[in-house]
């Protein structure tokens, strides 16, 4: 942010005596392009162009969803240039890198001159340099230099400026300055860039994101972290409307065995153990599982109903006044039948089809395994069987969906973060200013020259310079 | 009916008559501006501007400061009303909220501009913008405008935050396209010569550029902060802090676009014209973020 050709008189650079390409000039060069604002720019405009391709093309999809929405040579294309997963590739990395290269050699560039001025500032200037400025006035007054330069130098004082007067034969010169922290500010966003990016590299390589399907009452060992943990309970919370105000999931820790934490954790609130967080991520029916089931057993004779039972998972059971012991062994939610495999298996995880296994024992002579359908009532039979079965209905098992995280690289991020909000704010808010003034003793009285620089907030500044003058004048 | 949903109608209305005073006012303008050396505006507004036209600007800031009160009003009713129903109060919780929220930023940052700098022309281009805002508000399906309860991943205490600072840098832009706009409007007039007294009350292009550079300069930290803002909240709900979830990732886009600006008003040649219709160029990606965002692509974001 410091670019501005400076009109100050800082004379860092001295001309080469050597014309030929040494290191030196060369090394300069290499640094002048990547400190260069230009190149800033560049990324910028760069990076924000190909942020876009992300946003526009889905991201991380199976390749039969692009194949099909632009076919199959533009998706030959998007695999070679990346853009099925634009923000991992390694030209878009390299940018970030490169706006890190870029902001670190400004840095190394333009903050010692800011740090020097913070120290000390050169006061001599010639009256050209001043009678240059922007902002400029001569004003005539009828005192003494010595009165005019101790007004002047109390003036800028209370308004905060730092001032610095030197009198040389004939003349005095005072210089103030005011807000060079918004160029610190500038700086520390600078910096931040690359702060942000390493603790964003430091998660990626040592940081971990898993997604976990957890039913409850089980208990999962978490390998990451060597402590086990138990979904104790899931539920949602509903408003009065109907909506969903809050999906919860119960979760204790147990490490070494013991039960250490216990949480509710909900959508905005996740649990926090050895630095792994657990987040309540999605939730839905089980597709391998459920609670219970409702049979209607029907006489094949009579076709009428004889009973109806409810079936708690994989538990046997006698039914009441008929010679049958049932229990219920598999479920699927989309039943589907690998015929090579003889595999019966749940085609997705929805409840598109669902069945159950049940194993039936009757008076103990007929055997007999059948899978019955919720929507199919009669597509099998079981031969030897005086009954019919009818599944009617169940009550799905809940699972939580959860996040799995542990990134150590958070808190650099966020330690970025502040550092750029905090010097992006100094920055904005805060504009260096710069002050000189030479007082010439003339005929009657003294004249003064004043002249004044900023690098940004013109209008503001012009004010302030106005309000100056008028103040000085109005000494006399 | 919910109650703010009629002040929210009568902001809009108001908004509509103090766009129309600022039009009159700068048609009413004598064209005295030749007379005051430049850069030292004559500080005696009767000096300046006829009678009429005075009365004319007076009025439009008083509808506009009491429009922006009625929207102050709106808002305190649609945040009890929300308590009421669901428990959190943020009153920019849907599109239409956060539309009438922007708009309430964008008047509030141009009375203050008014008040400081004793400009009224921008009104006209500034205040249409806050108006505009209002009606793209009122012209969502009533679906979008009532206060349904928050979906779980939104009730948070980060809504407070995240949402009304990312909202108060959209005014901020907008204030700065209006300003663009007023540039290229100005400066057409300067280039042809025109002694139309319609631009009489312009200030001059450099305290246009100024007034846009300006905006810009409180949005683009305010955007950083939100962005932020919005990372740590998605710490806490989606499992990651960055996501690249189209929201997130056009709103960096948005921060990347004012970066480059910020950047090219160091250097010589992007004052002025360039500024002014990259400004535009900002507030208009702004606008696609902001709106574009939520109805053509999807996300984690869908809800807002």
């Amino acid at each position: 942010m410091n670019g501005k050709p400076d009109t100050a008189p800082d004379s860092t650079a001295p001309a080469p005596s050597t014309s030929r390409l040494g290191w030196e000039e060369f090394s300069r060069e290499v640094v002048e392009f990547f400190a260069s604002i230009k190149l800033a720019m560049f990324l910028f405009i760069v990076l924000a162009m190909t942020a876009t391709i992300g946003t526009v093309i889905q991201q991380g999809e199976r390749p039969e969803t692009y194949v099909q929405e632009y076919g199959e040579d533009a998706y030959r294309w998007f695999v070679r240039l990346g853009f099925i997963d634009v923000y991992h590739t390694w030209w878009f990395t390299s940018l970030l890198g490169l706006l890190c290269v870029n902001s670190l050699t400004c840095f190394h560039k333009r903050f010692p001159s800011v740090w020097r001025s913070m120290r000390q500032d050169k006061v001599s200037v010639s009256l050209a340099f001043i009678q240059g400025m922007k902002q400029q006035a001569t004003l005539s007054l009828n005192q003494s230099k010595e009165s005019v330069a101790e007004h002047l130098v109390r003036l800028l004082a209370e308004k905060g400026y730092r001032v610095l007067a030197k009198s040389d034969p004939g003349e005095v010169t005072v210089y103030a300055t005011k807000g060079i922290m918004g160029r610190v500010g500038a700086h520390v966003a600078h910096l931040s860039a690359t702060v942000i990016v390493l603790g964003g590299l430091l998660g990626s390589y040592y940081g971990f994101q898993e997604f976990g399907v957890c039913l409850e009452g089980q208990t999962y060992h978490i390998p990451r972290g060597n402590f086990d943990l138990r979904v104790d309970k899931f539920w949602i919370d509903y408003h009065e409307n109907g909506s969903v105000k809050s999906y919860n999931s119960t979760l204790t820790v147990i490490d070494q065995g013991t039960p250490t934490a216990t949480k509710t954790i909900t959508v905005n609130d996740p649990l926090v153990y050895k630095g792994i967080w657990f987040y309540q991520s999605s939730y839905g029916d089980a597709w391998d599982q459920i609670e219970a089931a409702r049979i209607n057993i029907k006489e094949k004779n009579s076709d009428k109903i004889v009973a109806t039972v409810d079936l708690e998972w994989n538990k046997e059971k006698a039914v009441e006044g008929l010679p049958l012991k049932m229990k219920m062994t598999d479920f699927v939610a989309d039943f589907a039948f690998n015929s090579t495999e003889k595999k019966v298996f749940s085609k997705t995880a929805e409840h598109a089809n669902p069945a159950i296994r049940l194993t039936v024992d009757e008076r103990s002579t007929v055997q007999s395994t059948p899978w019955v359908f919720y929507h199919y009532p009669d597509l099998f039979e079981i031969k030897d069987s005086a009954y019919q079965f009818e599944f009617i209905g169940y009550q799905p098992k809940k699972f939580t969906g959860l996040q799995i995280a542990r990134n150590p690289g958070i808190n650099m991020v966020w330690i970025g973060c502040t550092m750029l909000v905090v010097g992006m704010t100094l920055s904005s808010l805060i504009y260096h200013r710069r002050l000189w003034a030479k007082i010439v003793p003339g005929e009657s009285g003294v004249t003064v020259h004043l002249g004044g620089t900023t690098h940004k907030s013109q209008i503001d500044f012009q004010k302030e310079f106005k309000k100056l003058t008028e103040k000085i004048q109005s000494k006399t | 009916m919910m109650r703010s949903l009629f002040l929210f109608d009568m902001t809009f209305w108001l908004y509509l008559a103090a766009l129309g005073l600022y039009v009159a006012y700068l048609f009413a303008k004598r064209p005295a501006m030749q007379l005051a050396p430049a850069g030292h505006p004559i500080d005696n507004i009767e000096e300046r501007e006829g009678a009429w036209a005075t009365q004319l600007g007076q009025v439009a800031t008083l509808v506009t400061v009491f429009g922006w009160v009625l929207n102050t009003l709106a808002l305190t009713t649609r945040a009890f009303e929300r308590m009421e129903h669901s428990g959190t109060f943020a009153p920019w919780s849907n599109q239409f909220e956060a539309m009438a929220y922007v708009s309430w930023a964008i008047i509030l940052g141009y009375v203050l501009l008014e008040f400081r700098y004793r400009i009224k022309a921008v009104g006209a281009f500034v205040v249409g913008i806050g108006f505009i805002a209002m009606g793209a508000a009122s012209l969502l399906p009533y679906r979008y405008q009532t206060a349904e309860p928050l979906v779980p991943a939104l009730n948070s205490y980060w809504i407070y935050i995240h949402v009304s600072v990312t909202l108060t840098s959209y005014a901020a832009f907008a204030m700065a396209g209006g300003l663009g706009l007023m540039y290229l409007f100005k400066e057409r007039a300067v280039n042809r010569g025109s002694q139309s007294r319609f631009y009489a009350a312009f200030p001059d292009l450099e305290t246009i550029d100024e007034l846009g550079y300006k905006a810009i300069m409180l949005g683009f930290p305010l955007l950083a902060f939100g962005i932020i803002l919005g990372a740590m909240w998605a710490n806490y709900a989606w499992g990651g802090y960055w996501s690249w979830d189209p929201k997130e990732t056009w709103s960096l886009i948005v921060w990347l676009i004012y970066g480059a600006y910020i950047h090219a008003r160091m250097t010589r040649g992007w004052e002025g014209h360039r500024a002014a219709v990259y400004a535009i160029f900002g507030f208009l990606m702004v606008i696609f973020c902001f709106w574009g965002v939520n109805f053509l692509l999807s996300g984690l974001h869908a809800y807002a």
